[in-house]
């Protein structure tokens, strides 16, 4: 090989490498949810809890002894991860509901005040941001029986923002308006944008060059993340009627060739990356997939809503390999670390399991979810549906879509660092256990 | 005599640090507003002036680090207040006053014209969130910019004049003249990394922009709001 070809093929590698692995959505670009080292098999204590102003639905990452994480009091937090102590935030103008990105000294992420930022990862101050055409949650009318049922309704239950992915000199996310964005990751220019034919809140993963990322339009998309032309698109389920089994809000994992995703058509699907076609489909009934799977030694592991069981389904088959009844919803995306699957639940509840059996090894509960005000949960931490969804007129359903929160609800995505499990609660806290 | 005076003075800074020590810390718990108790983190601690410092963080409001103001530590008893409330634009002064036991504080809130019992437990040491300082500028952005933006259809001129001041923040004359000329009070001039940042929060205006060294401009955004429009401030002439 010539010197200049190899110097070109080095450039490209490191051109294309990915940010290091937790310092990004769902552990690294092709989003597997695997993280390296050890998860606690027993739990010990509190490490620390960092109280922010509002819930914490983003996920937190890590880099260079640094958290980084979103609020819904709209700020972006820099964290020490062994004390806990606030290093910087940066205000923006919207909910922070997405979880940053960390490379090359920048943090990127994008808020529900429709601009995406690049914030100094040392001191969080801005080096550039981007303005999107404004950002929205997925909407319809009639939405999941609410009435009046003409009515255009906001769905209450489309609480993340699009994640970032950073590769090739670029970043990328989904928006409300529809788009995914390509922005060179230095200055900020637009490089290509996407238009899909909805909102896209899942997080996009980056894999051999390509881009994969579902929509609320209700299609998986593959896209050229060099140029932005669509390579091709899957068509998850539709519902006309209530619009409440449809769209791509869980993030894909991308693994050995093959695109790993749930969708609120209540399957889990495994699609080939190279051509789009569906390999197998889990179906969960009508059980929203809005958790996104984590893939690991040959299996898929991932977590349904109102039915709320834990599955671990062989990846090659999608055959069932375990199934495990929970307690409440779980939109949080498990975690895989050593031997150890640690999953949030809508109760305020972090579980860790066993990977092999399912079984439950311990599990943290918030002081919300104790202390269970005005009983939104039961004595066996179900949610308590005939005291929360009284109506489904006007603002009801969205008020008890708010309560649930009170308990803490957990829909982030727990990372582990060193045997120190971090994640975030609806009751504003990022915790760390160990 | 000689016994008693040896006494009072070991008592004095047993006193004063039993004051430091009994507020001082994080201060967890609830307003109890009748059907909307609220609940409440204050933190509470001297900085190296022994002055106090205080934040509060109210997570059902979306409101992390407010500052506090005006406290005063005597003995068991803590007054504090919020110069804003609950508000993150206008003053909504809210207080409080309360009585320190052990681990327990309890006292009245007030706010509005109006006063609920509130009650919080020493849950651990005190976080303090300082609000930011204004900063110096780079020498080369000092004195007056020109500039305008364009709002609602009506051409707005804006004249910004930054100065910096020995051993001190720099400060900021930001005025705004459409059909009338409104002097905006810069509560908060930061200048790092190259990014000059200017809030006017009694308007909920900001501006931000950067120096661009080629053109000689700062090019920028005002922000209103949720409004926010391009400005590139020129030197005048």
């Amino acid at each position: 090989m010539k010197t200049s070809t190899l110097f070109a093929a080095v450039l490209l590698a490191f051109a294309f490498e990915p940010c290091p692995a937790q310092s990004m959505f769902r552990g690294d670009a092709a989003h597997s949810g695997t993280y390296t080292g050890k998860s606690p098999r027993q739990f010990h204590r509190i490490v620390w809890k960092f109280q922010t102003g509002s819930r914490v639905v983003s996920s937190p990452v890590w880099s260079d002894g640094l958290l980084y994480f979103g609020s819904d009091d709209g700020n972006v937090y820099a964290v020490d991860a062994a004390s806990g102590r606030q290093r910087w935030k940066h205000a923006t103008g919207g909910p922070v509901a997405a979880s940053p990105a960390v490379a090359g000294g920048t943090v990127y992420v994008g808020s529900y005040d429709g601009k995406f930022y690049a914030l100094n990862a040392r001191t969080g101050v801005t080096k550039w941001k981007f303005a999107t055409a404004g950002e929205r949650r997925f909407e319809a009318k009639g939405l999941h029986g609410m009435q009046p049922a003409a009515q255009t309704i906001a769905d209450p239950y489309d609480v993340f923002l699009s994640s970032p992915v950073v590769g090739a000199n670029a970043v990328y996310f989904g928006s409300g308006d529809g788009n995914v964005y390509a922005l060179d990751s230095a200055s900020g220019e637009l490089r290509w944008k996407f238009h899909t034919g909805d909102v896209v809140h899942a997080s996009p993963a980056l894999a051999n060059g390509v881009l994969y990322v579902g929509s609320w339009d209700s299609y998986l998309y593959a896209i050229d993340a060099a140029n932005g032309q669509e390579k091709w698109r899957y068509h998850g389920g539709e519902d006309a009627a209530i619009h409440n089994q449809v769209g791509f809000q869980s993030s894909p994992a991308v693994v050995d060739g093959v695109v790993y995703s749930g969708c609120r058509d209540s399957n889990l699907y495994a699609i080939d990356a190279a051509t789009g076609r569906e390999k197998w489909r889990f179906g969960t009934g009508l059980s929203w997939v809005v958790s996104s799977p984590a893939v690991a030694q040959g299996k898929v592991f991932f977590a349904t809503s109102d039915s709320s069981l834990y599955h671990v389904v062989d990846a090659a088959t999608g055959k069932p390999v375990v199934q495990q009844q929970g307690k409440a919803f779980v939109f949080s995306s498990p975690a895989v670390a050593g031997d150890v699957v640690l999953v949030g639940v809508l109760n305020g509840t972090l579980e860790a399991r066993d990977l092999a059996s399912g079984d439950l090894l311990w599990d943290f509960q918030t002081d919300a979810s104790r202390r269970n005000a005005g009983w939104v949960l039961t004595s066996e931490r179900k949610f308590n549906s005939p005291l929360l969804f009284r109506s489904n007129w006007r603002e009801a359903p969205l008020i008890a879509a708010n309560r649930q929160d009170s308990v803490g609800s957990i829909y982030s995505s727990p990372l582990v660092i060193d045997g120190v499990v971090y994640f975030g609660s609806a009751d504003g806290n990022v915790y760390a256990l160990d | 005599m000689r016994w008693l005076i040896l006494a009072a003075l070991c008592g004095i800074p047993v006193a004063l640090c039993s004051a430091a020590e009994v507020a001082s810390g994080r201060w967890q718990g609830t307003i109890e507003i009748p059907g909307n108790a609220l609940d409440v983190i204050v933190d509470l601690a001297q900085d190296t002036s022994a002055a106090w410092v205080g934040s509060v963080i109210a997570p059902a409001l979306a409101l992390k680090g407010a500052p506090l103001s005006e406290i005063a530590v005597d003995a068991s008893s803590v007054t504090f207040a919020m110069q804003r409330g609950f508000s993150r634009t206008v003053d909504d002064e809210a207080q409080f006053t309360a009585h320190v036991a052990g681990d327990a504080m309890t006292g009245t809130f007030r706010q509005g014209g109006q006063s609920a019992p509130f009650a919080l437990r020493k849950t651990g040491p005190a976080f303090v969130e300082l609000p930011p300082h204004s900063t110096a500028v780079a020498k080369e952005i000092e004195g007056r910019w020109i500039g305008e933006y364009e709002l609602g259809g009506y051409r707005r001129h804006v004249i910004l004049t930054l100065s910096n001041h020995a051993n001190a923040a720099a400060t900021a004359e930001f005025v705004v003249v459409g059909k009338r000329t409104t002097n905006l009070p810069v509560d908060l001039l930061t200048q790092e990394e190259g990014l000059l940042r200017i809030e006017s929060s009694e308007f909920g205006i900001n501006f931000e922009g950067r120096l661009r060294k080629e053109s000689a401009d700062i090019k920028g955004t005002f922000e209103q709001g949720a409004v926010e429009l391009p400005l590139l401030l020129r030197r005048p002439g």
